[in-house]
């Protein structure tokens, strides 16, 4: 019944299978045909200098024995020449091949990314983001690494292959075939133990991945482990995994060093094949020997490179499930909502919801809401823990559709509306601020860019967020840190603020924007608000009714309902839940309640 | 002159750093090293043996010796299980340490993250530790991976060479000989040229981690801004310095490495070129010198190689040099041992001063909280209130001053102890991916499951969890992130309340939480916990009347308030009541 994170990772991303893997892949190296035409061109002009090398030395050697100094000489003069000429290939040879390689990395890396903006959000509550980075660095890795010191084996490999194959066609037919013998069997050797290779990589692979989730939230948290004093715990539940990726690291290298090992006595008995069946043919007159000796030389180049291939094989393996597994990250499911065909540029009259029913998976959050928003309207929501405020502030964001009923946006579905315009309208202050790593201004910025420092900071004064950030040392030059660390989470919440406000949005979304802000600096930010509000649509989030006065409407969520709505005079007056919250608020100490 | 030699050995020697780095990881492994040796000679004789027999069986079809030729293939397929023999201990024997290294070095270098201070990890980002955790220790296990599997095969085999040269013409070899020091030196102008790519190629592999993972955390800010072109323009940037530094040690592997090869070529020419003049001079016969030849031609490969193991080498290095950073033992915290928690749970600090950097956060603070009292403190944004209470549990040290806990020095008091008697609720709250029952008992093992019930009942998370399909078992998102604010907050405290401590540190841990659950929880803390001291870090009002004391931060020192109307600043209840009556 309980899926485990890894089974859920697979149902959100598929991982391709190996052959659909590697057409893809193939195809979007041959993208870049010129580096691709370089890249075989200088393989073949290797392979050809390198079979007219012995042909120099035997020049050379005829030379001596015709005692001829100026046959050594310009024979000695083509051998060097052929080895420049193998300098100089062999140098695009290793350029063109890693532009190969670290390009396709890259570009199936930003790829990835780009598929990760436009997965819808709640894949974020599903796969862990070590999981994902996993597939993104160490997958994409362990790929590059076997394209970049790999392919020139690969190609020339199989350049050498074919080529024996043919000189041997055409010293002999017959023994080619006794030759080729073995083929079979190392291609069913091979195939049968696909499954289990694959498999095997595909643990390794994981197991990597898990390390990476459980590092990549350990050290997220170590504070808290250090405040738990779990430290051992943290080691121990590492070190299982640890142990893990060691095993299936294990169990494929023994495999694969077993097929090594079979591989060559396979290639041994094909030698010994062809010698023996030479021999026969000899014995025979079928053949002569000076054919036979030279065809014994050709099989041993043809098996040369057999041999190389199939020891690539597992690293090939290896990154092929890599690929496969980047490849599901690229072709992840999108965004439904983001090809809405309707651009909006205002906000003209309301936003309405109707009917609208949400779950996330199967646990009901809002059920049957029906709100009307106007343009310029403040709207305030509060309700208990877990009422659903923040679900209905991401239905409007559109990060989640509703399952039943409709949102409409001046009277358009919202389903409709492109949602690069209509997100451009909002501006949100999440429950969470979330900060990049950067200055206070460059948090800011990201509302807009083209923002001048000066204007933030007459926005800072003008909203009093001022007197926050004044304290810190470097101002808003300040480096925040990864995710804002360095800063206290009141600060944090005062950029999100300012970051919103900057935006200058014609609809402002705050869910609990002041939560951690002290009550003296919430008051001055509140009443700066209060005009700029005026003109703006604003739904306001919170537990702290001292902000109720921005609003003209206050709802009541109750359990994913709206059970109470009206001015505050009006609720007061009801004597419901709000009126109950709030004298516990303000009235009593609060006592006697459980 | 014995100066630069000197550091002409080092620098040979220093690509092979990363072997001896290894030594300390694969400890217990030497027998598999041995192994590994013995196989390697063996591998290499299978190898070189070959072409021996395949000459003796040309002879044998020359002279038409059936029988002998029968003996021949059998001698061919005792050969193949030999070699396959050595090359499967070859191979698996270098993949087994390479992993036994990489899985105790990971370990390692875990186990001593865990054990730094808080401070260490301010300056660094979590997307590069996990790099380093990662990918560097992947650098390094690549490279001694290859050099167990190959490097010994590959020097038997110049060795073999260059032997087998003497062996036929003193005179050639010295061509041979006087290529060495041109290799030597290609090759330490190859490793010094690569080195800071590697070093960057390293450093952008951490940054790109740390760009994913930023982005995957930041993903709702990200839509809502539209940042999604800027970030991808930003990621992209991040993998071109990448992709560039790659090309860059192309350009260089190119160039070098190929030139190592070309080099013995260049001998080789020199030895036909001479040695033809010489045997037309002398009439004598050129046997030797098709041999002499074809040996060089044969150390080309081996040379090349070494070549590709000089890059795989820096940048086994790059990565040794940064994951050294976080072995070093400077930043690790004093844990003490024997002493115990003392029996009162009263709390002074003594003019402490607590600082970051060069800022001072905390001037003089002097506090007394008397045993099982449950106070506030409270303080403008900034004022350093989270600062103050990390540095009970000593998540953080001050600068001057003590912090004292029933009369004894918390730098006395083991910190394991320290901490497992104070709980705190951190203002920002990290859940792990996981059940609901795992994240309260987070791992600690005298913490049972019907402690743990108890503890959510106290922190009022009891009736959403038991309202939940799966209950305790829930798997909730990593972060918590299928959890609303307040319910995250609660699990994170029932988390603190689950071991009973006896201090209890809640830092704004109900910003999130309704008043009206948030005085519940209040009074289950107390009724439910007995003789547990409280330190309430708030800003609200409504919590504020429920301390006994409230203390208020400003401007780096604490003031006690005998009554909350006194604050130094307008209260919330003030700054409301203005308002509502509109
Ligand atoms: N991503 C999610 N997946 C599954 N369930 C979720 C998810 N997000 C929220 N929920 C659940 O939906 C319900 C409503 O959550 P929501 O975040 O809207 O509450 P809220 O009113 O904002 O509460 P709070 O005041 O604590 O922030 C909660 O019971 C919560 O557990
Ligand atoms: N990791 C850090 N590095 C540098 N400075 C920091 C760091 N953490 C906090 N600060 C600074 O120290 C000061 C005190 O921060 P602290 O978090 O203690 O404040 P606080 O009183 O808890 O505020 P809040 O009510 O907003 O949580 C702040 O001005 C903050 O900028
Ligand atoms: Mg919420
Ligand atoms: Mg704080």
């Amino acid at each position: 019944m309980k899926q485990t994170y890894e089974e859920v990772e697979e149902t959100y991303i598929k991982t391709l299978k190996g052959r659909t893997a590697l057409k893809r892949l193939i195809k979007d190296m041959a993208k870049n045909r010129k580096q691709t035409a370089i890249l075989i061109a200088s393989v073949m002009i290797t392979a050809i200098a390198a079979t007219f090398s012995p042909l120099a030395i035997g020049g050379a050697v005829n030379g001596v024995a015709s005692r001829s100094f100026s046959t050594i000489f310009d024979f000695s003069l083509l051998f060097i020449s052929l080895a420049l000429i193998q300098f100089g290939s062999n140098r695009f040879r290793v350029i063109s091949s890693t532009i190969l390689a670290q390009g396709t990395v890259k570009n199936l890396r930003d790829r990835s990314f780009q598929s990760i903006q436009h997965v819808p959000i709640s894949f974020f509550s599903k796969v862990k983001a070590g999981f994902l980075i996993s597939r993104m660095t160490n997958d994409g890795e362990t790929l590059g690494e076997f394209l970049t010191f790999q392919i020139p084996s690969v190609v020339s490999g199989m350049t050498t292959v074919i080529l024996s194959i043919a000189i041997m066609l055409y010293l002999d037919f017959d023994l080619t075939l006794y030759a080729l013998i073995v083929l079979p069997f190392l291609s069913i050797f091979t195939i049968s133990l696909q499954g289990k290779v694959r498999k095997n990589y595909l643990r390794t692979r994981r197991t990597i991945a898990a390390i990476t989730g459980n590092l990549a939230e350990n050290i997220s948290s170590i504070r808290s482990i250090k405040a738990f004093n779990v430290e051992s715990y943290t080691e121990d539940k590492f070190d299982g995994l640890n142990a893990d990726n060691l095993n299936a690291n294990i169990k494929a290298s023994r495999l694969s060093s077993l097929y090594g090992a079979i591989v060559r006595i396979i290639e041994y008995t094909g030698i010994a094949i062809v010698v023996l069946a030479g021999a026969i043919e000899l014995k025979a007159g079928l053949i002569s020997i000076g054919i036979l000796v030279a065809f014994i030389f050709y099989v041993q180049e043809f098996f040369d490179p057999v041999i190389q291939l199939s020891q690539l094989y597992n690293s090939y393996q290896s990154s092929i499930v890599g690929v496969g597994r980047i490849y599901g990250i690229i072709d992840s499911k999108k965004e439904v909502v983001s090809d809405g065909q309707i651009t909006i540029s205002s906000l003209r009259d309301s936003i309405v919801l109707k009917n609208v029913s949400f779950s996330y998976d199967d646990s009901n959050a809002l059920r049957d809401i029906n709100l009307t928003i106007r343009k310029g309207e403040n709207i305030g929501i509060v309700g208990h823990t877990g009422a659903g405020k923040t679900t209905l502030s991401n239905l409007i964001m559109k990060f989640y559709v509703p399952q039943k009923g409709e949102i409409l946006v001046d009277g358009k579905n919202i389903m409709d509306i492109n949602t690069e315009s209509y997100r451009n309208l909002i501006s949100p202050v999440l429950q969470e601020p979330f900060l990049f790593h950067g200055s206070i201004y460059e948090n800011v910025k990201i509302a807009d860019p083209a923002m001048a420092e000066e204007e933030i900071e007459r926005l800072a004064k003008e909203f009093n967020l001022n007197r926050i950030f004044d304290k810190l040392p470097e101002g808003m030059e300040t480096n925040v840190g990864e995710l804002g660390r360095n800063l206290s989470e009141g600060q944090k919440q005062a950029i999100a603020i300012l970051r919103a406000l900057c935006r200058n949005p014609q609809i402002i979304i705050m869910d609990e924007p002041t939560s951690n802000i002290d009550p003296y600096s919430e008051k001055f930010i509140f009443q700066s608000l209060e005009k700029f509000a005026r003109e703006k649509t604003l739904i306001l989030i919170t537990h702290r009714f001292s902000m109720i006065s921005l609003v003209d409407k206050i709802v009541v969520i109750q359990d994913g309902s709206i059970v109470e709505s009206g001015t505050f005079p009006e609720l007061r007056e009801k004597k419901g839940i709000f009126s109950q919250m709030y004298d516990i608020l303000y009235g009593s100490k609060g006592e006697g309640i459980d | 002159m014995s100066e630069n030699k000197k550091s002409f050995l080092k620098k040979i020697k220093g690509v092979f750093e990363p072997l001896l780095f290894s030594r300390e990881y694969l400890k217990n492994k030497k027998w598999v090293i041995y192994l590994i040796i013995g196989f390697a000679v063996l591998s290499t004789a299978t190898r070189l043996l070959v072409p021996i027999i395949i000459g003796a069986i040309i002879d044998s079809l020359e002279l038409k010796n059936f029988n002998a030729i029968y003996l021949e293939i059998e001698y061919i397929l005792i050969l193949a299980v030999l070699s396959a023999l050595a090359s499967f201990v070859v191979n698996f024997g270098a993949q087994y340490s390479s992993q036994i290294y990489a899985y105790n070095l990971r370990k390692k270098v875990v186990n001593s993250m865990v054990k730094k201070k808080t401070k260490f990890f301010q300056d660094k980002t979590s997307g590069d530790l996990l790099s380093r955790t990662t990918m560097d220790i992947d650098a390094s296990r690549n490279f001694i991976m290859n050099s167990l599997s190959q490097l010994i095969p590959t020097i038997l085999i110049i060795i073999f060479a260059v032997g087998y040269l003497f062996y036929i013409n003193m005179f050639y070899s010295i061509f041979f000989l006087a290529t060495v020091p041109v290799l030597i030196f290609i090759g330490i102008k190859f490793q010094r040229k690569q080195r800071p790519h590697w070093m960057k190629i390293r450093d952008t592999y951490g940054v790109m981690t740390e760009s994913i993972q930023e982005d995957i955390t930041g993903q709702r800010t990200v839509r809502s801004y539209l940042q999604e072109e800027p970030q991808i323009d930003k990621f992209t940037g991040i993998t071109d310095t990448y992709y560039g530094e790659y090309l860059e040690v192309a350009n260089l592997r190119g160039f070098y490495n190929n030139l190592m090869p070309f080099i013995i070529s260049a001998a080789a020419t020199a030895v036909i070129f001479y040695g033809g003049y010489t045997s037309i001079v002398a009439r004598s016969e050129v046997g030797g010198l098709v041999a002499a030849v074809n040996i060089f031609t044969m150390v080309t490969f081996p040379v090349s190689f070494l070549g590709r193991l000089i890059a795989f080498s820096e940048n086994a290095r790059a990565g040794i040099g940064r994951i050294k950073g976080v072995l070093d033992r400077d930043m690790d915290e004093d844990v003490l041992t024997g002493g115990d928690f003392p029996g009162s749970n009263a709390i002074s600090l003594r003019n402490v001063k607590y600082k970051r950097g060069d800022r001072e956060i905390l001037k003089n603070v002097d506090m007394e909280i008397p045993s099982e009292s449950f106070v506030c403190l409270t303080g403008e944004t900034g004022a350093g209130k989270s600062s103050l209470v990390n540095l009970i549990p000593r998540l953080e040290d001050p600068a001057e001053g003590e912090i004292l806990i029933g009369g004894v020095n918390v730098r006395d008091i083991p910190l394991s102890s320290l901490r497992k008697n104070i709980a705190i609720v951190p203002q920002e709250i990290s859940l792990l991916s996981g059940t609901i029952s795992e994240n309260i008992i987070f791992g600690r093992k005298n913490i049972t499951e019907e402690m743990a019930k108890k503890a959510a009942k106290v922190a009022r998370i009891d009736d959403f969890i038991e309202g939940l399909p799966e209950g305790y078992s829930t798997i909730i998102g990593e972060r918590g992130i299928t959890l609303s604010g307040g319910q995250r907050q609660r699990v994170a405290l029932a988390r603190a309340i689950a071991s009973n401590p006896k201090i209890l540190i809640l830092d704004d841990a109900t910003s999130s939480v309704d008043p009206e659950t948030e005085l519940a929880i209040f009074s289950r803390i107390r009724k439910n916990i007995a003789g547990i001291t409280v330190i309430l870090v708030s800003l609200r009002y409504s919590a504020m009347k429920y301390a006994s004391t409230v203390y208020e931060l400003e401007n780096g020192e604490i003031c006690e308030l005998e009554n909350i109307d006194g604050l130094n600043y307008a209260m919330e209840k003030e700054g409301f009541e203005n308002e509502a009556d509109l």
